[in-house]
């Protein structure tokens, strides 16, 4: 008989709303709350070994505690697989929950699984986990779906426990994880591929191997009458910092932006500043800083009048782009635009590698 | 990152060599840089003659900025560009 883990919160634990959310990792053993459900969806296949839950505040206010007792508990209990939630549209659960199943998944080799409303903030960090133990099932957005949701969670925990194969998330059902993989077949790449276009010029349904991240829209902001009198900043994603790399950028991944000051600088001189990143050849970035941040055509065009006297933003913004996330992106974008907003820039010249 | 700079209501004028990616993630104001390694300039070229270039490829990209658009749209600087 397969043995399961089932992580809660408070709320679902049975022990109360809001006002107990401060409550620390708590251990019950077998089924209470909605592992109960659970465990009867399991029928006579597996048993809930015990119930861990922990209240949403208390998560993440002391993630680190949290975690270790969590750790502890799942450690001692040896589930062949570890369920969280289902934790719906409520944010603080579905991270934690996401959290708990990386952490679980990591330090004690347990396969996870989770379920959350596709919307659910959880899920964005999910994806950006990548995490091969971990399955996210995608649920409605109330609690209405409960029972569904334990449902689906019962049969892949059996699934997962009995370690069958799972297929691609678009077979399973799962929320895509971003994981390429291998898979064998007879047909070749070039036979696939003419079919795959075939289909598509004849505007028939077919379906990619490797689909593309999915971009929201952004509608264009309006643009500015009189730039020469608008502040203007420099952004770039090239990597070009201050020889020596004083904030230790990475060459790939980076989770922070900079911004770097060149108020008296006329030009970027070659020895004082290198590139750091892992995506492209740094070397005529390192001979020539200005093909990524175009200190002396800004000052050219600065003393042609083109760019209102003191009129360009006096620090450049950088983070080395290279395999940066999406969801980390979007995060820095935000944090940039906050910090250009706060000091009343106007416009954005962003220069890309 | 651009678009969450666009959403803040900040124009961006995108400079890079990737403009059918710029184009695909629905940048909006996209200015053709000359190569991945080197977008504001081309080290092929005399020093003079990049630091023109890099003028020309800055200079459209404030254009841009002044530029009504609806959406991804690609200024190209009206240089030819090197290799």
């Amino acid at each position: 008989m397969i043995k399961i883990v089932h992580v809660v919160n408070q709320f679902f634990a049975g022990l109360g709303g809001e006002e107990k959310a401060g409550l620390a990792v708590g251990v019950i053993e077998g089924s209470a709350g909605a592992a109960r459900g659970l465990e009867q969806k399991l029928g006579d296949e597996g048993k809930i070994a015990c119930t861990v839950y922990v209240g949403d505040n208390y998560f993440h206010e002391h993630k680190e505690e949290a975690l270790k007792a969590i750790l502890d508990a799942v450690g001692a209990a040896e589930p062949n697989v570890l369920v969280a939630g289902p934790a719906f549209n409520s944010g603080r659960y579905g991270l934690s929950c996401v959290e708990i199943c990386n952490a679980v998944a990591n330090a004690l080799g347990i396969p996870c699984i989770t379920a959350m409303h596709e919307e659910n903030p959880g899920v964005g960090t999910y994806r950006e986990f990548v995490n091969a133990r971990i399955y996210c099932l995608p649920t409605t957005e109330a609690t209405t779906g409960m029972s569904d949701a334990l449902a689906r969670l019962a049969r892949f925990a059996i699934r997962l426990a009995r370690g069958e194969e799972i297929g691609s998330a678009a077979k399973e059902g799962y929320i895509g994880r971003g994981i390429r993989r291998i898979e064998k077949t007879d047909r070749r790449g070039a036979t696939r591929a003419v079919e795959m276009l075939l289909k598509k010029i004849n505007n028939q349904p077919f379906e990619s191997e490797l689909p593309m991240e999915v971009w929201d829209d952004a509608p264009p902001a309006p643009a500015l009458a009189r730039v020469k009198d608008r502040n203007i900043a420099v952004v770039t994603t090239s990597g070009v910092v201050p020889w020596g790399n004083p904030d230790k950028f990475k060459t790939y991944r980076n989770t922070y932006w900079r911004k770097y000051n060149i108020a008296e600088l006329k030009e970027l001189e070659p020895g004082k500043w290198e590139a750091v990143h892992g995506g492209y050849n740094v070397a005529y970035m390192n001979q020539n800083p200005h093909y990524g941040v175009p200190l002396d055509a800004l000052r050219t065009l600065e003393a042609e009048g083109a760019i209102g006297p003191g009129k360009l933003y006096p620090a450049y913004y950088v983070i080395p782009g290279n395999q940066g996330s999406p969801t980390v992106m979007r995060r820095i974008g935000q944090e940039i635009a906050a910090d250009l907003k706060k000091d009343n820039v106007e416009g954005v010249l962003f220069v890309a590698t | 990152m651009s678009k969450e700079l666009e959403k803040a209501g900040l124009p961006v004028a995108l400079i890079s060599a990737m403009f059918p990616v710029a184009q695909q993630v629905r940048a909006n104001r996209i200015v053709k840089g000359v190569s991945i390694p080197h977008p504001c300039g081309d080290p092929n070229l005399s020093k003079e003659l990049d630091a023109r270039l890099r003028r020309e490829i800055i200079q459209t990209a404030l254009k841009a900025l002044e530029s009504e658009v609806k959406g991804p749209t690609v200024f190209s600087p009206p240089v030819a560009m090197g290799g």
